[in-house]
């Protein structure tokens, strides 16, 4: 689906290791039975070799996809920086539910005070991180694998109405900054009309909503 | 933390890889000051190693140490294998919790529930093997996968919860094959001192991590 930020993982990282693929989206609200073929419990993403091996958890198919494909490595080749990407992603944990949570409430007009304030705490663990570091990106000075599992998150503050979240977090925005002029996370940017369009139509729960955008 | 089912995990990939260590056991109800700086949020397990590098999150240890020491690999090499075995530790994410929810539970009505959705997690892995028809979860011999999960089916019987893989005869045949791995039988703690320990722990007694010594 065009607007799954779990999707958006896996795209950023076949993308960035220039590896030739198919997508082929899934309406969310009207699944085709062939689709639980391939998870049995209709979830996205799933990657599908050309040896028909399925693999889904947006993570687990990031780290396939860095293993088996050569070029440029994503994951850091040193065991330990390995397991600080790791870390550094079970820290990001809470952030994916808690902005679909501020997403839902704010569409729906309900109160989100205490929502934002959960998120920001999360995004001060962040910063955090970046400050101790002294570092552009979240592996280093140069962009990596952890970086491309976060950002389709901070890609959509801006649209799910919560940019402000990150108001007292300034290394985070330059980390955003900086992401923004990677060739990889421009290449898959999008329009921010057409997501609005999207999320205008997914929340008057219209089942073409997944095709806005599409001519 | 002796009784702790994720630092066991450690202990498991520990010892199968013949890595030297030593162990620090922290009482889980009256933490030492010092154990904040190696985990900020205090919890077991965390690996230091000679270079001072912390790591924590059990998973995340275990892979660590297999992909820094030499000999046998516990994880496959081959991507999709590998990805495999990450496929069905998603699969056995919620059987810790539930665990933890049934130690807790505060009157006996909540159990039938909680027993048949463990009933329910242990027949997504009866499934695993069935289509695998391997012994293990990782193929013929024993791997990551095993010594990921083993942990909370140790504690089966201590919890009195045997009845949860009544329906689940692959995984009862696991059981037995895991007990007799040599890793698994050097750090298996006994029925008696599982129970010596829970019951403390249910007390809340700071004793109860000390039970048995």
């Amino acid at each position: 689906m065009r607007f799954c930020p779990y999707s958006h993982r896996t795209r950023l990282v076949l993308k960035a290791k220039g590896i030739r693929h198919e997508i082929v989206n899934i309406n969310l609200r009207n699944k085709p039975e062939w689709y639980y073929t391939k998870h049995p419990l209709g979830q996205i993403p799933v990657l599908e070799t050309s040896q028909c091996q399925l693999i889904y958890e947006s993570v687990i198919a990031c780290e396939y996809l860095d293993d088996a494909y050569p070029g440029r490595k994503l994951f850091p080749c040193d065991p330990y920086e390995r397991a600080r990407q790791k870390m550094l992603s079970e820290l990001f944990c809470k952030v994916p539910q808690l902005t679909k949570e501020c997403l839902v409430a704010l569409r729906c007009r309900r109160e989100c005070t205490d929502l934002k304030v959960a998120l920001r705490q999360e995004f001060c663990n962040l910063e955090e991180i970046l400050d101790y570091q002294n570092t552009t990106f979240f592996g280093g000075d140069c962009i990596s694998m952890i970086d491309y599992l976060l950002w389709p998150w901070f890609e959509r503050l801006d649209v799910y109405g919560i940019a402000d979240c990150v108001s007292h977090t300034p290394a985070l925005r330059l980390w955003i900054a900086s992401m923004k002029q990677d060739p990889t996370v421009c290449a898959l940017l999008t329009d921010k009309s057409i997501f609005q369009g999207y999320l205008s139509l997914y929340f008057q729960n219209n089942p073409n909503a997944f095709d806005f955008g599409l001519c | 933390m002796r009784f702790c089912p994720f630092a066991e995990r450690t202990l498991l990939v520990l010892k199968a890889k013949g890595i030297r260590h030593e162990v620090i056991n922290i009482n889980l109800k009256n933490k030492p000051e010092w154990f904040f700086k190696k985990n900020p949020l205090g919890l077991v397990p965390v690996l230091e190693n000679s270079k001072g590098q912390l790591i924590y999150e059990s998973a995340i240890t275990c892979e660590y140490l297999d992909e820094a020491y030499s000999g046998k690999k516990l994880l496959p090499e081959d991507p999709y294998e590998k990805a495999c075995q990450k496929m069905i530790f998603e699969l056995f994410s919620k059987v810790p919790s539930l665990v933890t929810s049934f130690l807790r539970r505060q009157n006996k009505e909540d159990c039938s529930g909680l027993k048949e959705e463990l009933h329910r997690e242990f027949s997504k892995l009866e499934e695993v093997l069935t289509n695998k028809k391997t012994a293990f979860f990782g193929g013929n011999s024993l791997s990551m996968i095993d010594y990921l999960i083993w942990p909370w089916l140790e504690r089966l019987e201590a919890l009195e919860l045997n009845e949860c893989v009544d329906h689940t005869p692959k995984l009862k045949l696991w059981m037995a094959a895991m007990r007799k791995d040599p890793t698994v039988s050097a750090v298996l703690i006994d029925v008696k001192a599982h129970k010596g320990f829970i019951d403390l722990y249910l007390q809340n007694s700071p004793e109860a991590c000390d039970y048995g010594l």
